[in-house]
């Protein structure tokens, strides 16, 4: 293909998503998922909400977008138990937190 | 357009069972993780592999696929340039999302969600169908009823930025493989460059989010949006931590003895005068409140780590200085606890 002319984008369409910002439905999309996933790996205390009592309340933190979209790649890719794909996740989550603190460290 | 040879991507045979492929999809999925690989090109390696994996795993899209390919090569197709799909070559298939009931399969792909143009033009995703969306279109097909406008799909993309970009903002151009809608609505390949204003005090793993960039919508239904996941560059000047900046300052050991005032450079670019206490040892961190990644909420700090730097003794001046220095401290110990 060839190069195309950049669109620019207006600022006004362009914003930086803050912790605890996204809804279940916001979740769902930004994961491919459908709500019902996203309750039910709440329900199972595989995602948790940043607050919010009930679902419709519920707000989850960018980081949770993240987490949710590893979760369900891995129940898809290896047909894996939600639990599972849970640990495999924290798993990650803590060597790249290890990592940081390791470059933190001068390392 | 390059043909994709995805048994040789996934190191499968013609013959390979549907177990035997996706035996191999996994374990290619875990060597090439993005998150967890070494390798430096996981993130294309797992781009192919997943798109691999979508036609070869799908009974029909391996059929068509392998139809395609052995059509050509009885043309005389010898190389990717050679192979083109036949009119109607498609007739009689129907593509359906091969994934699971509620979600579908664009993960860790490396690039933003889309496959390659190869895959677009054989398997276009509006006459494909993508899971829930496709099954709720057909569904009101069916009952007669006319098709429901429909949001398109978010996409993700990562940016990496400079520490300074980070903290001041800066205009951008994003490239971006995606696909859109022609006039007789079936989906084309399309390469898109943005230009975009990321907006200043941006911090590691925030996300961006750019309203109606994303997928393009059903029958008439609004662009999802994409979503731009901010990396900032390692630089061996700082370490960042959150919106916290740690940057080293060395200073001299007569600077640390007696104090000095010195001059540095904050993450956003200014120049502001530090004041290094009288007797600071090596390691002290000095606090500058507010002077790391800025933020409309709580701004980040600077933490400036000293480091004494030894300049050596060479010319005979010098080595005077130093024995002087010595002598001046008769019951010094560094290595007395």
């Amino acid at each position: 293909m060839s190069p195309t002319t950049p669109t620019l984008v207006p600022a006004e369409l362009v914003e930086l998503l803050d912790d605890a910002a996204l809804t279940l439905h916001e979740l769902a999309q930004g994961c491919s998922v459908t709500p019902e996933w996203v309750h039910v790996h709440v329900e199972a205390g595989v995602l948790i909400p940043a607050r919010g009592s009930q679902a419709a309340e519920w707000r989850f933190a960018i980081a949770t977008l993240t987490r949710a979209r590893r979760i369900a790649e891995l129940e898809y890719t290896y047909d894996a138990d939600p639990q599972l794909a849970a640990l495999a996740t924290d798993l990650m989550e803590e060597v790249a937190q290890l990592r940081r603190q390791l470059v933190l460290l001068g390392g | 357009m390059e043909f994709k040879d995805y048994y040789q991507i996934l190191g499968v045979d013609k013959s390979a069972t549907a177990d035997g492929i996706k035996k191999a999809y996994r374990k290619l999925a875990r060597q090439y993780h993005p998150d967890i690989s070494k390798e430096a090109d996981a993130a294309q390696r797992m781009a192919e592999i997943n798109e691999a994996n979508a036609v070869l795993s799908d009974a029909e899209k391996r059929a068509a696929y392998d139809t395609v390919g052995a059509q050509a090569w009885a043309r005389g197709a010898r190389s990717g340039d050679d192979v083109r799909p036949p009119p109607g070559w498609n007739a009689g298939y129907e593509f359906s999302d091969s994934g699971p009931e509620n979600f579908r399969a664009n993960f860790s792909d490396g690039n933003g969600g889309h496959f390659s143009e190869f895959f677009e033009q054989m398997f276009g995703r509006a006459q494909a169908g993508e899971g829930t969306r496709a099954r709720a279109r057909r569904a009101y097909s069916d009952q007669g009823d006319a098709q429901p406008r429909m949001r398109g799909e978010d996409q993700h993309a990562r940016i990496e930025l400079e520490l300074i970009d980070a903290c001041r903002g800066a205009e951008r151009q994003i490239s971006l493989r995606g696909a859109k809608l022609d006039a007789n609505g079936h989906v084309v390949p399309e390469e898109r460059t943005l230009q975009v204003k990321i907006p200043p005090g941006v911090k590691e793993g925030q996300l961006i989010r750019l309203a109606g960039q994303g997928g393009p919508g059903y029958n008439g239904g609004p662009a999802g949006d994409l979503l731009l996941e901010v990396q900032i560059r390692p630089d061996p000047r700082w370490r960042v931590d959150g919106r916290d900046v740690i940057q080293r300052l060395r200073v001299a050991p007569w600077e640390a003895a007696l104090g000095a005032s010195v001059e540095i450079a904050t993450p956003d670019g200014k120049a502001v005068e530090v004041t290094v206490p009288s007797g600071s040892g090596a390691g002290r961190k000095l606090r500058l409140k507010g002077r790391g990644i800025p933020s409309s909420n709580t701004p980040g700090d600077l933490y400036l780590e000293l480091e004494i730097a030894v300049p050596g003794a060479v010319t005979p001046e010098q080595n005077t200085a130093w024995e002087a220095l010595s002598g001046a401290y008769p019951g010094f110990d560094p290595r007395r606890v």
